[in-house]
């Protein structure tokens, strides 16, 4: 009798999910309709919490990927220690537990006056509200070198986290002992500052236990490290002297794939066994149209997250112009997929938006296979300035490098994971 | 007798680009600090502190509920013992390696507000 009754509420309750996820991915019977193109960490945490703040909104997530790979924790992928399945989770708890309608496709264009996405497949997506979380497009035209396909099948950038990175990692491992590694640094803002300094800290790390006469030259566009500059210094003076070698202003400005030769804007070219050339970057294709800042960025009203030429498109992500201090990264795009997910619901409510947004940051570094540190920081809305600014006295970088810190970064990882999908 | 025609001829163009009649620039006194954020006040209603709320959720997991390892749940935490926590980061007490910054990134009420929202999650 018992095991009976516990079975029909099972029961019960797995045909209210399934008519409930049925519901609500017919979209525009009822509610109104939210498209969200974009799956990382800011578009995919916009579409979960507008359904768990507003289950009576339709939300549908075009993302071009089949799972989400993680760009965060990416490098340790180059250092050996991790694969890239540790970094990958699947889109299906956004589309079963929430609701989500989740299609794989690519999205092509934006029609703001009729309301639509358009799909490379042709089909369109009607929207009230629509949200664009495209990241960033590499700049090629800037390195005409790299400005066709066989060139970048070669010389890669793997700053997206996926079949690049571990591309990468056979480069590295398929390199001979006393070869030269050379990663470019575009001029800041790009995506992930303290990316490029965390991943030839994990090149080193590999380098110096399975070839240690080989070299990793850092060419930095920017006249000194942007991020952490003390840590990372100070990592690659007790952790891997001889090995890693720091340039600042020294920008790249082509790329010879047949020589493997970085040609400098003011000084000799580099040659190298394994060039890994991370290019200019702007915001994703499809917020061309958006584009306000520097012929690359989105600017947007930081208390909706509306495109500051075209209001009702709102945007997030790497791709935006930032405020002050505001780095492009994973935790600041779910930290502004969360902001934009309020103000939509509010706007689609009749409501006024939050008029106090707080933003968070949090960048772990890997410097070796253990060791972190971190990067933090807290921002609030200025009234007067009508930007989001750091606020004075918060936020801060790690005393030393350390192996809790690293425990701290793994179990961020999986938190920042499940908050954006899970 | 060229050359030296030539010297007198730059040492000219030298002294036309001063301009007569300005004086000497003062030395630059250092920038001054830049004016404090005009920040907008708390937003304490629900919406506003449900929102306040989600910016821990990175790390310590959506309404709080961390999926485990190193950084803790705050869902259906104690009240007072948050609020303490937060207290002792703020002012150094409690050894940290990230609160202490990011502790000091709300205001009292802000963190009052919070403890309120993480104390009703449900564990």
């Amino acid at each position: 009798m018992k095991m009976q009754r516990r079975d029909f509420i099972k029961a019960a309750a797995g045909a209210g999910a399934v008519a409930l996820g049925g519901c609500a991915s017919v979209g525009g019977s009822h509610g109104p309709n939210v498209v969200i193109v974009g799956g990382g960490f800011g578009g995919a945490t916009a579409a979960k919490y507008i359904k768990l703040w507003a289950p009576h909104i339709n939300v549908t997530l075009v993302e071009r990927n089949a799972e989400f790979i993680s760009c965060p924790i990416s490098n340790l992928v180059l250092g050996g220690t991790q694969t890239l399945k540790d970094m990958t989770v699947g889109y299906e708890t956004l589309a079963k537990k929430y609701g989500i309608n989740v299609i794989r496709g690519e999205a092509s264009a934006v029609d703001a006056e009729k309301k639509v996405v358009r799909l490379a497949s042709g089909d369109t997506l009607p929207f009230d509200r629509v949200i664009l979380s495209p990241g960033v497009d590499f700049i090629y035209e800037d390195l005409p070198g790299l400005n066709n396909a066989d060139a970048q099948a070669r010389v890669l950038h793997a700053w997206k986290a996926g079949p690049q990175t571990v591309a990468l990692r056979k480069q590295l491992v398929d390199m001979k002992d006393g070869g030269v590694v050379a990663i470019s640094i575009p001029v800041a803002p790009y995506r992930c500052p303290p990316g490029p300094y965390e991943r030839a800290c994990q090149i080193a790390s590999y380098l110096k236990q399975a070839k240690p006469k080989s070299k990793v030259i850092i060419l930095d566009a920017n006249p000194d490290v942007t991020s952490k500059p003390g840590l990372f210094k100070k990592a690659w003076a007790d952790m891997y002297a001889g090995i890693v070698e720091y340039r600042g202003n020294s920008k790249v400005v082509d790329v010879d794939v047949k020589t493997m030769r970085a040609k400098l804007e003011v000084a000799d070219d580099v040659q190298a066994d394994v060039l890994n050339v991370l290019p200019p970057m702007k915001a994703g294709a499809i917020a061309t149209p958006f584009i306000t800042a520097n012929k690359r960025w989105c600017e947007v009203n930081w208390l909706t997250y509306e495109a500051k030429n075209v209001p009702g498109v709102h945007l997030l992500g790497d791709a935006l112009q930032i405020a002050p201090a505001m780095p492009k990264s994973g935790h600041m795009a779910n930290a502004h997929g969360k902001a934009c997910a309020a103000a939509v619901v509010a706007l689609l409510a009749g409501e006024q938006p939050n008029s106090a947004p707080i933003l968070t940051n949090t960048c772990y570094s890997f410097v070796s296979a253990d060791k972190v540190v971190h990067v933090a920081s807290v921002h609030k809305y200025d009234e007067k300035d009508k930007t989001m600014k750091a606020v004075p006295g918060a936020g801060g970088v790690s005393s030393a490098s350390s192996e809790l810190e690293g425990q701290y970064a793994m179990t961020w990882a999986k938190n920042i994971w499940a908050d954006t999908l899970g | 007798m060229f050359f030296k025609l030539r010297i007198v001829a730059a040492g000219c163009a030298l002294a036309c680009f001063i301009p007569s009649g300005v004086a000497v620039a003062q030395a630059p006194a250092s920038p001054p600090a830049p004016p404090a954020p005009a920040f907008a006040a708390s937003n304490l209603s629900a919406v506003g502190v449900r929102a306040m709320a989600a910016t821990c959720a990175a790390c310590h997991g959506t309404n709080g509920l961390s999926v485990g390892g190193a950084v803790p749940s705050l869902a259906g935490i104690n009240r007072e013992y948050f609020l303490n926590q937060i207290k002792a980061f703020r002012e150094g007490k409690r050894d940290a390696t990230i609160m202490q910054q990011l502790a000091k990134g709300y205001t009292e009420a802000e963190v009052a507000a919070l403890g309120d929202y993480f104390s009703a999650q449900k564990r």
